[in-house]
């Protein structure tokens, strides 16, 4: 499908809580996302980011506004949208090596053998698993079941890749090469990224735009930025620096504004 | 099996052979409760004469039919409690009820409605399979990690795909528990509804040899019910091992 920018326009989203009342999670979020872009939400913990990836991917319908792709509503999961979990031990299927993983989305699309193999090949190749495609997940490290999940979202083609907190289970040597390997995958690939974290060096190493939500309830977004860092980023470089301490600076106010309640 | 464990295990068997051979005679009296070497005799001509091999194969053939009908009925059961409203409101209460009443106890009533033939056998041994079953499947299939589901979605997968190569499969190393505890209370269910309504099985032959003041022949019938429940144990998870290997990965070793 060809669409230029995924919208969200005046995203609400309350929820029946379990003792009667109603929990008002997200209200009013729009923002806009342009295709190939590397979109990043960061927020305090609780305000409502994975309810917002949620709603985008379709498991779960907006209150008020929508999602669309250009003038095309969001109405449900479909395979141009994939989600990559945190949880991957529970995302992937345990009864499947890797290489059956990665081939299920084409599975799906009913393409054949041959074809799967191609698909499968290519894409463990890219994350740097071409020689444990035979391994079931229970003997693969958390890092290399996060790079199948990758694997398996990618042989399905999908334009957007819908990321939650991905990394954030990983100790942080697995976790830095697999950010700095996904850029590069990103750049490979030309997807379009809507990925959440609420890791502030992470979001900007990452990503070409940032939106720092406000706290909950009611959580709406706070400020978006650009980044345009100079390549390849590193902290030492002082706009890093800055802009670092800039988020940082918003983060604390809505951390501040949440404890005050 | 390393050198330590045999011996400890040789040694444990002793143990209970020697404290039975002592018992009788003493604590018991030998008429009624006969020695070790007087039972392994009348084991040697029962299987001798071919009637150890009969009366396994009754009630192992009354098992086999009950259990595959009360299986795959407590499977689909237990999906559709699982996955389907109205099947959840309707069965959920009857089955919570029904759980209560040991297959022991359905055994008159089995009498009384299917007569004294096989169906009653039937009826019993389907009873006692249907409800763990029923139970470990509902359980394993609401058990599916949403996430596990939601990816399916994400990968193009249909509601029939979902069901058949996500759900189905994170069930399986619930329904397989299901499957093996029933498989033991199908025996059990067999074997007291022989002793109390039939012509053959291991059950009728213990019965009738306490009533006809054969003890010898009694203990025969103890030992073949405990070799047979060990050894369709041990194939179910054999065969288990070999066609569900995959699926059982996902828990604990299958033991
Ligand atoms: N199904 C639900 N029913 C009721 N409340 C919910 C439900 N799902 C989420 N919430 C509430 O919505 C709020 C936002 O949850 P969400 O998981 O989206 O936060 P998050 O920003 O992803 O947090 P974290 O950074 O900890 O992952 C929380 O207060 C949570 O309690
Ligand atoms: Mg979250």
């Amino acid at each position: 499908m060809s669409w230029r920018v995924l919208r969200l326009e005046g995203v609400g989203k309350d929820f029946d809580r379990a003792d009667g009342g109603v929990a008002q999670v997200l209200r009013d979020v729009t923002l806009t996302v342009e295709r190939g872009s590397f979109f990043t939400l960061l927020g305090p913990s609780g305000c409502g980011k994975s309810t917002l990836l949620n709603i985008v991917a379709g498991f779960e319908g907006a209150t008020t506004g929508g999602v669309s792709l250009d003038d095309t509503p969001v109405t449900g999961p479909g395979t141009d949208r994939t989600v990559i979990f945190q949880d991957v031990s529970n995302a992937l299927f345990p009864w499947m090596n890797a290489r059956e993983n990665v081939e299920f989305g084409p599975k799906m699309a009913r393409l054949g053998a041959r074809a799967r193999q191609e698909l499968s090949e290519k894409y463990l190749r890219l994350v740097g698993l071409d020689a444990d495609g035979g391994k079931f997940p229970f003997e693969l490290s958390g890092g290399m079941k996060q790079r199948i999940q990758i694997a398996r979202a990618l042989a399905n083609d999908p334009d957007i890749l819908l990321m939650d907190e991905p990394f954030a289970a990983l100790d942080a040597i697995t976790k830095k090469h697999l950010q700095v390997e996904f850029r590069k995958i990103w750049n490979e690939t030309g997807k379009t990224i809507f990925y959440i974290t609420h890791d502030i060096f992470e979001a900007l190493l990452l990503s070409t735009h940032l939106a720092v939500m406000t706290a909950g309830p009611e959580a709406g977004i706070k400020e978006i930025f650009q980044i345009d860092l100079k390549e390849p980023r590193s902290p030492s470089n002082p706009d890093f620096a800055a802009l670092y301490s800039r988020v940082e600076s918003l983060i604390d106010e809505e951390v501040q504004r949440m404890r005050a309640r | 099996m390393n050198p330590r464990k045999l011996l400890l295990r040789t040694l444990s068997a002793a143990c209970a052979l020697g404290l039975w051979w002592l018992s009788s005679g003493t604590l018991f009296n030998p008429i009624l409760v006969p020695p070790p070497h007087k039972v392994a005799v009348n084991l040697w001509e029962m299987t001798a004469e071919g009637e150890i091999l009969f009366h396994a194969w009754a009630s192992l053939r009354r098992v086999i039919v009950g259990y595959a009908f009360g299986s795959v009925l407590g499977i689909l059961t237990g999906v559709a409690v699982a996955r389907i409203r109205i099947a959840e409101d309707m069965l959920e209460p009857p089955l919570q009820f029904v759980r209560n009443i040991t297959p022991v106890a359905i055994i008159p009533l089995a009498v009384n409605a299917f007569g004294l033939e096989e169906p009653s056998k039937y009826f019993v041994i389907i009873y006692s399979t249907i409800i763990p079953v029923v139970f470990n499947t509902a359980a394993g299939v609401a058990s599916t990690p949403q996430i596990r589901v939601r990816a399916a979605m994400c990968l193009g997968a249909g509601r029939w795909e979902i069901f058949a190569r996500v759900v189905l499969p994170s069930a399986w190393p619930f329904i397989l528990t299901g499957l093996r505890v029933a498989l033991g209370f199908a025996f059990m269910g067999v074997v007291a509804a022989e002793m109390i309504a039939a012509e053959s099985g291991v059950g009728y032959l213990i019965m009738q040899s306490r009533n006809m003041l054969l003890p010898e022949q009694m203990f025969s019938g103890l030992f073949l019910l405990g070799l047979i429940g060990l050894v369709t144990d041990r194939a179910f998870q054999f065969t288990i091992g070999r066609l569900m290997r995959r699926y059982m990965l996902q828990t604990a070793a299958f033991d």
